[in-house]
């Protein structure tokens, strides 16, 4: 994050993970595993090499109110950018710890979900859960920067992945949190009726997808990736209403491996299941 | 499979099948199933049998004043989850046994959470091998006598596991109920407009939704299992009090049988599935799957 | 006018006079030039693989009514008990055992006063109702099953079948329908078979080698008149021990019980229409809902198609897993 001052330096370090979690964590390494993946997903892990360790989780519980801003300039509100941001990191950060406590390799299927509460208003649990794999050849498959690597891809797209020589780095993510100015009335009444574009919508639009997805990328390129697979862009007004919204950009940083590239001509097959 | 058996001309099967009505009935009782035919193929396929529907049901009671503000976690509404968890589980065992399964699949859990109590409902098929074979070496056992496993594995999933050396022991549950942090969040924060982590809370979160996890952990261990597959986390307060929190955890345990892990190997395909096409008899046979 | 037909749902010994006229209408429908029917276009050409000739859409209704049965006559139901017993040959007795034919048990309230606070409970399984229903769905059956033999069908393939409350608690309008089909290459067949599977699934039941006999369905029914301890147990109070009911943080007996039954005897109602035939792909549903008379019905469906096996099977080889690149 290098535009809105607020470098990942600056937010709190992790804190220690609660001692349910190591009671957890303990029996885990004692040769029992977990994993949210799917029957189907988690033959397809074993076939790529691995093996899940533990489902992992991590979460961070933010206030994240309004800032005041002008209701008449669409801007960045670059506070609640950070605290976006900074909310997700926490959660996925101590998702990694879990992780590493345990050994793994990397976390697939990685899923970040926000939850309100009634008894908190403007305030969200972030919430990033997967499952913990470990590469059964014993050798490291660890990121750019020694951590284990994180992938939002399922099972199946995590297999393919790897038969196509690449391999994961590292979640990526951009956040931009961006209020959109309410029109005027006078220019409201003006074209009512008509079939008309919104310059102030269509730019805010657009400089809000792009600051997001530009910071995904500055995150890959941190890492060294190659490239980002599975992107997505989200948009979501939380709980500040319409005209300020999220824009969240995910996806899957990539680098090619020394693996052979393994896949096979594919068959064309009509299913028989409806 | 080393003889590939003739083309079937569904036509005749049919004519056959319903000539065989006129005369009287296959000696052995029958028995009753939900599995889906596409599901008792694949069951068939590994060598296992639908025998019988079975189910469980339990209620567990809630004292009043359980669900009001307090501090931590709510030990009598977890109590009472597992404890109705554990009797549902334990009648659909005993039907399960005295209709001859060795295995329940497919189980559709229902759990109900109210202010005075917990119900729990769970049916399911039970299964075996075909001509009913020896007990396979290891399944779970509690005490002397073999205990069922039960999975709400579907029959698919289980036939995957199955084919790959993965023997299902039984439903690994956990869960535990907590009180949200009394203190409201602009007290906390003392200044509103400050976006920072709320440390206390997401303490609380956190330790339940492990403690959930735990308790799942440590019931997949005393069923013998080696590990959780398919883990459904579920969590969120309850509609009644919304000060309260519940989570549960639940996955099948699992553990590998004696001829290891076997790799299936999985063929890529292209689907040109968006029009529905004409039905090929023939194509049901693996023989003839195009190469 | 009806065939001599052993399979299908039952209808009850004294049952409905009129269930062999079809409306008039229905008749000049069905002896028509063109058929219709509710199948999709997949489920057709399945159909025309499986050499089964749709020939017309078939269906059946009735519309029943049952009573209510208060336990010491009409009115009151607080003033003692109708019979100590808590079920003479077991618990799921035999449906036509009992003086109310069938599951019943009691329990006494702990604290030996009898008030309109403190009672005694009940889990009665309602026969009658139970009987209705069986009737009600059996008519329409048969009203189905005339009108597919009115086209000179062999079988109904794809049932749909509908039970609904009509407004009132008491009364219930079942509706059955279904794609009437001749097996090409067969003479008239002694009986109709019809089942809810249609398409695919029907031809993979044939391959597997299993032929269908007919739907079969089967509703049980339960009350619970709670007992003075139930009723504390289920409004969160403390209770005294297993005994009476139950106690706080334990299971509430009497609830668990009455569950516990209905399913059971959902299931044994439908494997006495079975023969030695096998239910498959049954459905199982349970609904809940306060009575007029101060008790709460439980009642449970279950529904399936009676199948039979024809042929040796032997199993098809493990399919192969496929991962999907689109």
């Amino acid at each position: 994050m290098t535009e809105t001052g607020g470098s990942s330096d600056q937010h709190q370090l992790p804190r220690d993970l609660p001692e349910a979690t190591s009671h957890r964590l303990e029996e885990l390494e004692h040769g029992l595993f977990t994993s949210d993946l799917s029957v189907n997903e988690f033959l397809l892990i074993k076939h790529a090499g691995f093996h899940p360790v533990g489902f992992v989780m991590g979460s961070s519980i933010y206030h994240i109110g309004i800032q005041t801003r002008r209701w008449g300039k669409s801007q960045e509100l670059s506070k609640l950018t950070e605290a976006m941001y900074n909310a997700r990191e926490l959660a996925m950060t101590r998702m990694e710890e879990e992780a590493d406590e345990l050994g793994a390799d990397g976390v697939v299927g990685v899923r970040l979900d926000v939850n309100y509460y009634e008894w908190g208003r403007d305030a969200a649990e972030f919430i990033a859960m997967g499952t913990a794999v470990k590469a059964e050849d014993g050798r490291s498959y660890r990121n750019a920067l020694d951590k284990p690597f994180t992938s939002d891809l399922s099972g199946q797209d995590f297999w393919t992945l790897m038969q196509t020589g690449h391999v994961p780095q590292a979640l990526v993510m951009g956040t931009c949190v961006f209020h959109i100015a309410h029109r005027g009335l006078m220019q409201t009444l003006g074209s009512v009726g008509q079939n008309v574009e919104l310059p102030n919508f269509t730019q805010a639009l657009y400089e809000a997808r792009e600051l997001a997805m530009t910071r995904m990328q500055d995150e890959a390129n941190r890492l060294g990736a190659t490239g980002i697979v599975g992107v997505r862009l989200e948009e979501k007004s939380h709980q500040w209403g319409s005209h300020t919204i999220e824009f969240l950009s995910l996806g899957t940083a990539v680098t090619r491996g020394d693996r052979p590239v393994a896949l096979p001509l594919p068959t064309t097959v009509i299913s028989l299941d409806n | 499979m080393t003889a590939s058996p003739p083309p079937v001309d569904l036509a005749s099967e049919v004519r056959r099948g319903v000539a065989a009505l006129a005369g009287p009935p296959p000696p052995g009782r029958g028995g009753t199933s939900d599995l889906s035919i596409d599901e008792a193929l694949l069951l068939h396929s590994v060598g296992w049998e639908p025998v019988e529907l079975v189910s469980g049901v339990s209620v567990v009671s809630v004292p009043w004043g359980v669900w009001s503000w307090g501090q931590g976690e709510i030990g009598a509404a977890s109590g009472a989850h597992a404890s109705a968890m554990g009797s549902a589980a334990g009648r659909m065992a005993e039907e399960c046994t005295s209709a001859g399964g060795q295995g329940v699949v497919g189980v559709r859990v229902e759990v109900g959470i109210w202010p005075t109590h917990v119900d729990v409902a769970l049916v399911g098929t039970a299964v075996r091998p075909v001509g009913n074979g020896p007990r396979t070496a290891d399944a779970g056992h509690r005490g002397s006598t073999p205990t069922p496993f039960m999975s709400d594995l579907s029959a698919r999933d289980f036939c995957l596991l199955h084919g790959a050396g993965w023997r299902p022991l039984g439903l690994a549950f956990g869960s535990s109920f907590v009180y949200a942090p009394r203190r409201t969040v602009s007290m906390a924060l003392g200044q509103a407009g400050q976006n920072v982590e709320l440390t206390n809370f997401t303490e609380a979160m956190y330790q339940a939704r492990e403690l959930a996890m735990e308790r799942m952990q440590r019931a997949a261990i005393s069923l013998g299992g080696t590990g959780v597959v398919a883990v459904v986390m579920r969590q969120g307060p309850m509609s009644f009090a919304t000060h309260a929190v519940g989570f549960t955890a639940w996955g099948t345990a699992v553990r590998l049988g004696p001829e290891g892990h076997r790799h299936l190997e999985p063929q890529v395909v292209v689907s040109l599935d968006d029009a529905r096409v004409a039905f090929q008899a023939s194509a049901l046979r693996a023989d003839a799957a195009p190469e | 006018m009806a065939g001599p037909d052993d399979s299908g749902p039952p209808l009850p010994p004294d049952g409905d006079v009129q269930a062999n006229e079809l409306p008039e209408a229905a008749g000049r429908r069905l002896s028509g030039q063109t058929w219709s029917s509710a199948l999709t276009v997949a489920d057709l050409a399945a159909c025309e693989a499986m050499g089964l000739r749709p020939v017309a859409l078939v269906q059946g209704f009735c519309v029943m009514q049952w009573g209510f049965y208060t336990m010491a006559g009409a009115g009151s139901w607080g003033s003692g008990p109708p019979s100590q017993a808590t079920g003479a040959a077991g618990p799921y007795a035999g449906r036509n055992s009992g003086a109310s034919g069938g599951y019943q048990e009691s329990w006494p309230c702990p604290h030996g006063i009898a008030s309109l606070d403190h009672r005694w409970g009940y889990n009665l399984e309602q026969s009658w109702v139970e009987a209705a229903w069986s009737q009600g769905f059996g008519s329409a059956y048969r009203r189905m099953v005339d009108e597919a033999r009115e086209a000179g069908a062999h079988g109904i393939v794809g049932v749909v079948d509908r039970a609904e409350y009509l407004g009132e608690q008491s009364v219930v309008e079942f509706h059955l329908s279904g794609t009437a089909v001749m097996v090409d290459g067969t003479g008239p067949a002694p009986t109709l078979w019809s089942t809810y599977l249609a398409g695919q699934r029907l031809g993979k039941l044939f391959e597997a080698g299993f032929v269908p006999v007919s739907v079969a369905a089967a509703m049980a029914s339960v009350q619970m008149w709670p007992n003075c301890q139930t009723e504390y147990l289920m409004n969160g109070g403390i209770g005294i021990g297993p005994m009476w009911g139950g106690s706080a943080g334990g299971e509430i007996t009497q609830v668990t019980r009455a569950e516990t039954a209905v399913r059971h005897l959902a299931r044994s109602a439908v494997r006495a229409q079975l023969g030695l035939d096998t239910l498959h792909g049954a459905s199982f549903a349970v609904s809940r809902r306060q009575s007029g008379t101060g008790g709460h019905v439980i009642e449970c469906t279950l529904r399936g198609t009676r199948v039979r096996r024809f042929k040796d099977f032997d199993p098809l080889p493990a399919p192969r897993p496929t991962v999907p690149l689109s």
